[in-house]
C-alpha cells in the first residue's frame, strides 16, 4: 500500500472574482489543490500561515500589485526559490522585463489555456 | 486599445467605432465611442469621479461554436477593459456600467443573445460593479453611442440589417498561453 501522492498546492492571486473562479475550476480539474488571494497584501498574509508549491499572480491589483508581491517574496529566504508565474493581460515587453527583474519565474499572457497552464505548473515544480 | 496616438486637438468631436473583440478607453471629452450590436454585448464602464470611460464589444458564442459559451473569452475582454480603465487612472471602486445588446434576432440562434446578456450580468455582479442602465434582449439590433468622459450612453433600436455579422468567438492562437520561463 502506498501513500496517495500529495497534490501540488497553488496559490492564485487575482483581484477579479470571475478570473479567480475560472482559475480554480481549471486548475482543480487538472488535479491541483488551489488556494486564492485577491491581491498582493492578501497573498502575503496567507503565506504567513500557509504554504504552497507555486504562486500564480496577476499584475494589476489594488493595494499591492504583482510586481510588489514578487519583490516581497524574493526578499525572504523562505520564498527565494519558490516558482512564481505571472498570468496577465499585459503583453508589453517592458512589463515582462519588469517581472523578470522582480524575480518572476515565468510569464503567461491571458487568456490562458488550462492544459498549457497546468503543464507550466508541472514544469516549474518538478 | 489605448488612445494616445490620436490627435484630438484638431477635432471638436471624434467618433470611434468599437468592433467585435475590441475594448477602447478614453478620458477625452471630445470622444464618442459607437457600436452596432446584434447578439453581441457592449459593456460601457465609467468612473465619473475621474472622467474615464470605456466600451468593449464581445460575443461569447456563435452557431458554429458547438462548445457553447466560452466565458473565458468574455472574462478576458472584461478584464482588458477594466485594466485599461485603471491604466488611465480610473478607481475600480467607482466603476459603473451600462449594458447593451444581447438581441435574439433569428430563431435559429435564439439562445445566444440571452446567454451573452446573462454572462454580462453575472460578471458585473461577481465583480461588484453597479449596473446603472441597460437595454438587452428582444429581437432588434441596437446602436450605442457612449461618451466616456461624461459616462453618458445613448441606445437606439435600428434595423436588423445594420447589425454587423456576428463573428465566431476567436479560438486561442496556437501559441497563446505558452509559458515563457525566465
Amino acid at each position: 500500500m502506498t501513500f496517495a501522492q500529495e497534490k501540488t498546492r497553488i496559490l492564485t492571486v487575482d483581484d477579479s472574482p470571475s478570473m479567480r473562479a475560472l482559475l480554480k475550476h481549471a486548475l482543480t480539474a487538472e488535479g491541483f489543490h488551489v488556494d486564492q488571494a485577491d491581491d498582493g497584501v492578501s497573498a502575503l498574509d496567507w503565506l504567513k500561515e500557509n504554504e504552497c508549491d507555486v504562486v500564480i499572480t496577476d499584475i494589476n491589483m489594488p493595494r499591492m500589485d504583482g510586481f510588489g508581491l514578487i519583490e516581497h517574496l524574493r526578499k525572504g529566504a523562505i520564498h527565494e526559490n519558490r516558482p512564481i508565474l505571472v498570468l496577465t493581460t499585459e503583453a508589453s515587453e517592458e512589463k515582462k522585463a519588469q517581472a523578470r527583474r522582480a524575480g518572476a519565474t515565468g510569464w503567461i499572457v491571458k487568456p490562458f489555456d488550462a492544459v498549457k497552464l497546468a503543464a507550466a505548473v508541472r514544469r516549474v515544480t518538478h | 486599445m489605448l488612445m494616445e496616438a490620436i490627435d484630438f486637438s484638431k477635432h471638436k468631436r471624434v467618433r470611434l467605432m468599437v468592433m467585435q473583440g475590441q475594448a477602447r478607453v478614453s478620458g477625452d471629452p471630445r470622444l464618442e465611442l459607437t457600436t452596432v450590436l446584434g447578439s453581441c454585448i457592449a459593456c460601457c464602464l465609467y468612473d465619473a469621479s475621474n472622467n474615464i470611460g470605456g466600451m468593449n464589444h464581445f460575443l461569447l458564442a456563435s452557431p458554429s461554436n458547438d462548445d457553447g459559451l466560452d466565458e473565458h473569452y468574455g472574462v478576458y475582454l472584461m478584464e482588458v477593459l477594466i485594466n485599461e480603465m485603471l491604466a488611465y487612472g480610473a478607481d475600480r471602486r467607482m466603476l459603473r456600467a451600462h449594458l447593451y445588446g444581447g438581441a435574439n434576432m433569428s430563431s435559429g440562434m435564439s439562445w445566444i443573445g440571452t446567454a451573452n446578456a446573462e454572462f454580462a450580468h453575472s460578471f458585473l455582479k461577481a465583480e461588484g460593479i453597479p449596473l446603472v442602465s441597460q437595454s438587452v434582449g428582444g429581437p432588434s439590433a441596437r446602436r450605442v453611442d457612449f461618451r466616456p468622459y461624461h459616462g453618458q450612453a445613448r441606445c437606439r433600436i435600428v434595423d436588423n440589417s445594420q447589425a454587423p455579422k456576428d463573428l465566431p468567438t476567436p479560438k486561442l492562437r496556437e501559441d497563446h498561453g505558452d509559458i515563457e520561463l525566465f
